[in-house]
Protein backbone atom coordinates (compact mmCIF):
# COMPACT_ATOMS: atom_id res chain seq x y z
CA UNK A 1 0.00 0.00 0.00
CA UNK A 2 1.53 3.37 -0.99
CA UNK A 3 0.08 6.86 0.14
CA UNK A 4 0.97 9.36 -2.27
CA UNK A 5 0.73 13.20 -2.41
CA UNK A 6 -2.18 14.91 -4.53
CA UNK A 7 -0.52 16.86 -7.04
CA UNK A 8 -2.03 20.15 -6.29
CA UNK A 9 -2.65 20.61 -2.63
CA UNK A 10 0.07 17.82 -2.05
CA UNK A 11 -2.26 15.86 0.45
CA UNK A 12 -2.20 12.60 1.20
CA UNK A 13 -4.33 10.28 -1.55
CA UNK A 14 -5.40 7.29 0.25
CA UNK A 15 -5.84 4.07 -1.98
CA UNK A 16 -8.99 4.22 -3.28
CA UNK A 17 -9.68 8.01 -3.43
CA UNK A 18 -9.40 10.57 -6.35
CA UNK A 19 -7.84 10.15 -9.95
CA UNK A 20 -4.79 10.14 -11.83
CA UNK A 21 -4.12 11.80 -15.28
CA UNK A 22 -1.34 10.58 -17.30
CA UNK A 23 0.22 12.94 -19.60
CA UNK A 24 1.46 11.49 -22.92
CA UNK A 25 4.79 11.76 -21.46
CA UNK A 26 3.84 9.70 -19.07
CA UNK A 27 3.97 11.97 -16.31
CA UNK A 28 1.32 11.00 -14.08
CA UNK A 29 -0.78 13.53 -11.83
CA UNK A 30 -2.48 12.08 -9.03
CA UNK A 31 -5.15 14.05 -7.39
CA UNK A 32 -7.02 13.40 -3.90
CA UNK A 33 -10.37 14.51 -5.02
CA UNK A 34 -12.14 16.31 -7.84
CA UNK A 35 -11.50 19.77 -6.52
CA UNK A 36 -7.96 19.27 -6.67
CA UNK A 37 -8.55 17.70 -10.61
CA UNK A 38 -10.91 20.69 -11.64
CA UNK A 39 -8.74 22.94 -10.66
CA UNK A 40 -5.59 21.78 -12.82
CA UNK A 41 -7.89 21.57 -15.55
CA UNK A 42 -8.91 25.65 -15.30
CA UNK A 43 -4.72 25.08 -15.57
CA UNK A 44 -4.35 27.03 -12.09
CA UNK A 45 -1.24 27.31 -10.59
CA UNK A 46 -1.17 25.55 -7.25
CA UNK A 47 1.61 28.21 -5.72
CA UNK A 48 -1.01 30.86 -6.34
CA UNK A 49 -3.71 29.19 -4.95
CA UNK A 50 -3.96 30.16 -1.35
CA UNK A 51 -5.58 26.55 0.24
CA UNK A 52 -2.51 24.57 -1.25
CA UNK A 53 0.37 23.43 0.54
CA UNK A 54 2.83 24.95 -2.16
CA UNK A 55 1.25 28.18 -1.52
CA UNK A 56 2.08 28.13 2.62
CA UNK A 57 5.07 26.54 2.29
CA UNK A 58 6.07 29.13 -0.15
CA UNK A 59 5.06 31.93 1.94
CA UNK A 60 6.17 30.98 4.81
CA UNK A 61 2.76 30.20 6.70
CA UNK A 62 3.88 26.85 7.11
CA UNK A 63 7.21 24.89 8.87
CA UNK A 64 8.93 23.20 5.90
CA UNK A 65 11.89 22.43 7.80
CA UNK A 66 12.27 20.09 10.67
CA UNK A 67 13.10 17.04 11.47
CA UNK A 68 9.79 15.02 11.84
CA UNK A 69 9.35 15.41 8.28
CA UNK A 70 11.99 12.68 7.79
CA UNK A 71 10.18 9.74 8.69
CA UNK A 72 7.45 10.78 6.12
CA UNK A 73 9.98 9.18 3.01
CA UNK A 74 9.53 6.87 0.04
CA UNK A 75 10.91 3.26 0.35
CA UNK A 76 11.15 1.21 -2.65
CA UNK A 77 12.40 -1.61 -0.47
CA UNK A 78 9.04 -3.55 1.61
CA UNK A 79 10.29 -3.77 5.29
CA UNK A 80 10.18 -7.23 6.47
CA UNK A 81 7.61 -7.81 8.74
CA UNK A 82 8.22 -7.63 12.52
CA UNK A 83 5.99 -7.55 15.23
CA UNK A 84 8.18 -5.74 17.73
CA UNK A 85 9.14 -3.06 15.47
CA UNK A 86 5.63 -2.59 13.89
CA UNK A 87 4.24 -2.05 17.80
CA UNK A 88 7.17 0.60 18.51
CA UNK A 89 6.28 2.15 15.32
CA UNK A 90 2.63 2.91 16.27
CA UNK A 91 3.82 3.98 19.17
CA UNK A 92 6.03 6.26 17.51
CA UNK A 93 3.56 7.63 15.12
CA UNK A 94 1.08 9.15 17.96
CA UNK A 95 4.10 11.04 19.73
CA UNK A 96 6.00 12.34 16.35
CA UNK A 97 2.31 13.42 15.02
CA UNK A 98 2.40 15.52 18.45
CA UNK A 99 5.92 17.07 18.54
CA UNK A 100 5.06 17.93 14.65
CA UNK A 101 1.73 19.40 15.47
CA UNK A 102 3.20 21.31 18.35
CA UNK A 103 6.50 22.45 16.36
CA UNK A 104 3.96 23.94 13.80
CA UNK A 105 1.84 26.00 16.15
CA UNK A 106 4.40 27.42 17.50
CA UNK A 107 6.07 28.28 14.16
CA UNK A 108 2.77 29.95 13.61
CA UNK A 109 3.04 31.85 16.80
CA UNK A 110 6.23 32.87 15.76
CA UNK A 111 5.37 34.13 12.79
CA UNK A 112 2.36 36.13 13.99
CA UNK A 113 4.74 37.85 16.84
CA UNK A 114 6.85 40.29 14.67
CA UNK A 115 2.87 41.41 13.70
CA UNK A 116 2.03 41.86 17.11
CA UNK A 117 5.01 43.94 18.02
CA UNK A 118 4.19 46.34 15.30
CA UNK A 119 0.49 46.57 15.61
CA UNK A 120 1.46 47.83 19.47
CA UNK A 121 4.29 49.93 18.21
CA UNK A 122 2.22 51.62 16.24
CA UNK A 123 -0.72 52.26 18.85
CA UNK A 124 1.69 53.65 21.10
CA UNK A 125 3.31 56.63 18.27
CA UNK A 126 -0.67 57.01 17.64
CA UNK A 127 -1.21 57.68 21.53
CA UNK A 128 1.61 59.80 21.22
CA UNK A 129 1.07 61.97 18.71
CA UNK A 130 -3.35 62.28 18.81
CA UNK A 131 -3.50 62.86 22.19
CA UNK A 132 -4.91 66.32 21.80
CA UNK A 133 -8.19 64.99 20.54
CA UNK A 134 -8.64 63.51 23.99
CA UNK A 135 -6.90 65.68 25.76
CA UNK A 136 -6.85 69.72 24.68
CA UNK A 137 -3.54 70.84 26.07
CA UNK A 138 -3.80 74.75 25.34
CA UNK A 139 -7.40 75.10 26.28
CA UNK A 140 -6.76 73.09 29.90
CA UNK A 141 -3.18 75.08 30.56
CA UNK A 142 -5.19 78.01 30.27
CA UNK A 143 -8.83 77.87 31.56
CA UNK A 144 -8.59 76.55 35.25
CA UNK A 145 -12.31 76.82 35.13
CA UNK A 146 -12.61 73.91 32.24
CA UNK A 147 -10.25 71.95 34.29
CA UNK A 148 -11.77 69.45 36.25
CA UNK A 149 -9.76 67.45 38.46
CA UNK A 150 -12.58 64.38 38.54
CA UNK A 151 -12.52 64.37 34.42
CA UNK A 152 -8.64 64.53 34.42
CA UNK A 153 -7.83 61.78 36.90
CA UNK A 154 -10.37 59.47 34.88
CA UNK A 155 -8.63 60.32 31.36
CA UNK A 156 -5.55 60.10 32.57
CA UNK A 157 -6.37 57.08 34.65
CA UNK A 158 -7.93 55.31 31.05
CA UNK A 159 -5.10 56.56 29.65
CA UNK A 160 -2.90 54.36 31.78
CA UNK A 161 -5.19 51.64 31.90
CA UNK A 162 -4.75 52.01 27.82
CA UNK A 163 -0.99 51.98 28.29
CA UNK A 164 -1.18 48.93 30.17
CA UNK A 165 -3.61 46.71 28.16
CA UNK A 166 -0.86 47.59 25.10
CA UNK A 167 2.01 46.60 26.83
CA UNK A 168 0.73 43.36 28.07
CA UNK B 1 -9.76 80.62 -23.55
CA UNK B 2 -7.81 78.19 -21.28
CA UNK B 3 -11.31 76.77 -20.60
CA UNK B 4 -12.48 76.17 -23.95
CA UNK B 5 -9.11 74.13 -25.21
CA UNK B 6 -9.17 72.48 -22.25
CA UNK B 7 -13.01 71.45 -23.24
CA UNK B 8 -11.80 70.95 -26.55
CA UNK B 9 -8.69 68.57 -25.48
CA UNK B 10 -11.14 66.55 -23.33
CA UNK B 11 -13.46 66.45 -26.00
CA UNK B 12 -10.84 65.37 -28.13
CA UNK B 13 -9.37 62.94 -25.55
CA UNK B 14 -12.88 61.13 -24.71
CA UNK B 15 -13.42 60.45 -28.41
CA UNK B 16 -10.08 59.16 -28.53
CA UNK B 17 -10.32 57.32 -25.41
CA UNK B 18 -13.61 56.03 -26.55
CA UNK B 19 -12.28 54.55 -29.60
CA UNK B 20 -9.95 53.30 -27.53
CA UNK B 21 -12.34 52.20 -25.10
CA UNK B 22 -14.34 50.31 -27.48
CA UNK B 23 -10.71 48.66 -28.32
CA UNK B 24 -10.29 47.59 -25.05
CA UNK B 25 -13.78 46.59 -24.73
CA UNK B 26 -13.41 44.48 -28.08
CA UNK B 27 -10.32 42.89 -26.88
CA UNK B 28 -11.44 42.09 -23.19
CA UNK B 29 -14.76 40.30 -24.68
CA UNK B 30 -12.27 37.99 -27.14
CA UNK B 31 -9.91 37.13 -23.75
CA UNK B 32 -12.82 36.46 -21.89
CA UNK B 33 -13.75 33.96 -24.30
CA UNK B 34 -10.78 32.65 -24.87
CA UNK B 35 -10.39 32.19 -20.88
CA UNK B 36 -14.49 30.84 -21.39
CA UNK B 37 -13.09 28.22 -23.69
CA UNK B 38 -10.09 27.55 -21.28
CA UNK B 39 -12.49 26.90 -18.67
CA UNK B 40 -15.10 24.97 -20.97
CA UNK B 41 -12.52 23.22 -23.43
CA UNK B 42 -12.34 20.31 -21.39
CA UNK B 43 -14.92 18.16 -23.12
CA UNK B 44 -17.21 16.02 -21.56
CA UNK B 45 -15.12 12.48 -22.57
CA UNK B 46 -16.66 9.79 -23.29
CA UNK B 47 -16.66 6.00 -24.61
CA UNK B 48 -15.28 5.06 -27.81
CA UNK B 49 -17.73 4.70 -30.52
CA UNK B 50 -18.86 4.14 -34.08
CA UNK B 51 -16.98 6.94 -36.19
CA UNK B 52 -14.32 7.75 -33.07
CA UNK B 53 -10.90 8.59 -34.72
CA UNK B 54 -8.04 6.87 -32.80
CA UNK B 55 -4.20 7.49 -32.71
CA UNK B 56 -2.29 4.13 -33.69
CA UNK B 57 0.72 4.01 -30.89
CA UNK B 58 2.55 1.29 -33.00
CA UNK B 59 5.13 0.74 -35.62
CA UNK B 60 2.89 -0.94 -37.99
CA UNK B 61 2.32 1.36 -40.50
CA UNK B 62 -1.17 2.69 -39.71
CA UNK B 63 -1.03 6.24 -38.67
CA UNK B 64 -4.97 7.13 -37.49
CA UNK B 65 -7.96 4.56 -37.38
CA UNK B 66 -11.71 5.27 -37.05
CA UNK B 67 -13.39 2.59 -34.99
CA UNK B 68 -16.23 0.96 -36.51
CA UNK B 69 -17.20 -1.71 -33.84
CA UNK B 70 -16.23 -1.91 -30.17
CA UNK B 71 -16.45 -5.84 -29.25
CA UNK B 72 -17.39 -5.76 -25.52
CA UNK B 73 -19.92 -3.55 -23.97
CA UNK B 74 -23.39 -1.63 -25.62
CA UNK B 75 -22.20 2.27 -25.18
CA UNK B 76 -18.28 1.65 -26.74
CA UNK B 77 -15.28 0.57 -26.02
CA UNK B 78 -13.08 1.82 -22.99
CA UNK B 79 -9.68 1.87 -21.52
CA UNK B 80 -8.06 -2.04 -22.84
CA UNK B 81 -11.25 -3.35 -24.39
CA UNK B 82 -10.76 -4.53 -27.88
CA UNK B 83 -12.20 -2.66 -31.08
CA UNK B 84 -12.90 -3.45 -34.76
CA UNK B 85 -11.32 -0.61 -36.91
CA UNK B 86 -10.69 0.82 -40.52
CA UNK B 87 -7.22 2.62 -41.24
CA UNK B 88 -7.93 6.41 -42.13
CA UNK B 89 -4.46 7.28 -42.63
CA UNK B 90 -1.10 4.97 -42.65
CA UNK B 91 2.70 5.19 -44.09
CA UNK B 92 3.63 4.35 -47.66
CA UNK B 93 5.30 1.25 -46.54
CA UNK B 94 3.85 -0.13 -43.66
CA UNK B 95 2.50 -3.43 -42.78
CA UNK B 96 -1.17 -2.18 -42.70
CA UNK B 97 -2.73 -0.29 -45.73
CA UNK B 98 -5.08 2.54 -45.57
CA UNK B 99 -8.43 1.49 -46.08
CA UNK B 100 -8.32 -2.13 -44.36
CA UNK B 101 -10.03 -3.60 -41.24
CA UNK B 102 -7.97 -4.07 -38.08
CA UNK B 103 -8.47 -5.01 -34.83
CA UNK B 104 -6.74 -2.92 -32.07
CA UNK B 105 -6.67 -2.48 -28.13
CA UNK B 106 -7.41 0.70 -26.74
CA UNK B 107 -4.07 1.25 -24.71
CA UNK B 108 -5.19 4.89 -23.94
CA UNK B 109 -8.53 6.81 -23.70
CA UNK B 110 -9.39 10.49 -22.44
CA UNK B 111 -12.44 8.79 -20.52
CA UNK B 112 -11.73 8.12 -16.91
CA UNK B 113 -11.71 4.09 -16.14
CA UNK B 114 -11.95 3.18 -12.38
CA UNK B 115 -9.26 1.06 -11.32
CA UNK B 116 -9.40 -2.09 -9.11
CA UNK B 117 -9.35 0.07 -5.91
CA UNK B 118 -11.65 2.46 -6.57
CA UNK B 119 -9.65 5.65 -7.79
CA UNK B 120 -9.74 6.17 -11.51
CA UNK B 121 -7.21 7.11 -14.48
CA UNK B 122 -7.53 8.89 -17.38
CA UNK B 123 -5.19 10.34 -20.00
CA UNK B 124 -4.17 12.35 -23.11
CA UNK B 125 -5.81 11.19 -25.42
CA UNK B 126 -7.67 8.11 -27.16
CA UNK B 127 -4.98 5.41 -28.79
CA UNK B 128 -4.87 2.25 -29.56
CA UNK B 129 -2.28 -0.50 -30.64
CA UNK B 130 -3.54 -2.51 -33.75
CA UNK B 131 -3.75 -6.57 -33.14
CA UNK B 132 -4.73 -9.32 -34.84
CA UNK B 133 -7.59 -11.63 -33.96
CA UNK B 134 -5.49 -13.64 -31.75
CA UNK B 135 -4.88 -10.79 -29.71
CA UNK B 136 -1.26 -10.37 -30.67
CA UNK B 137 0.54 -7.19 -31.93
CA UNK B 138 1.23 -6.47 -35.50
CA UNK B 139 3.58 -4.02 -34.92
CA UNK B 140 7.05 -4.56 -32.69
CA UNK B 141 7.26 -1.43 -30.91
CA UNK B 142 4.79 0.36 -28.17
CA UNK B 143 5.11 4.15 -27.98
CA UNK B 144 3.91 6.03 -24.96
CA UNK B 145 2.57 5.05 -21.60
CA UNK B 146 -0.39 2.37 -21.40
CA UNK B 147 -2.27 1.29 -18.47
CA UNK B 148 -1.04 -1.93 -16.08
CA UNK B 149 -4.83 -3.21 -16.92
CA UNK B 150 -3.73 -4.75 -20.15
CA UNK B 151 -2.60 -7.64 -17.89
CA UNK B 152 -5.65 -8.58 -16.77
CA UNK B 153 -6.98 -8.38 -20.50
CA UNK B 154 -4.16 -10.67 -21.34
CA UNK B 155 -2.08 -8.67 -23.47
CA UNK B 156 1.17 -8.83 -21.97
CA UNK B 157 2.57 -8.29 -24.76
CA UNK B 158 1.60 -4.85 -25.13
CA UNK B 159 2.80 -4.62 -22.21
CA UNK B 160 6.06 -5.91 -22.39
CA UNK B 161 6.91 -3.33 -25.42
CA UNK B 162 5.98 -0.75 -23.97
CA UNK B 163 8.23 1.87 -22.22
CA UNK B 164 6.19 3.74 -19.84
CA UNK B 165 3.46 1.50 -17.85
CA UNK B 166 0.50 3.68 -15.79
Amino acid sequence: MRLEKCWFCSSTVYPGHGIQFVRNDAKIFRFCRSKCHKNFKMKRNPRKVKWTKAYRRLHGKDMTQDSTFEFERKRNRPERYDRSIAENTLKAIKKIAKIRSDRSSDHIKNRLKTGKIQRQKEARKQLEQDIHLVKAPLALAQDSSLRLPKIKVNVSQTQTEENQQMEE
Amino acid sequence: MAASFASKCSRVGRSLLGGLGNNLSGLQSASNEVVGNNVWSQQQRTFIQMRTVLKVVDNSGAKKVMCIQALKGKKGARLGDTIVASVKEAMPNGKVKKGKVVYGVVVRAAMQRGRCDGSEVKFDDNAVVLVDKQGQPIGTRVFGPVPHELRNKKHVKILTLAKHIA
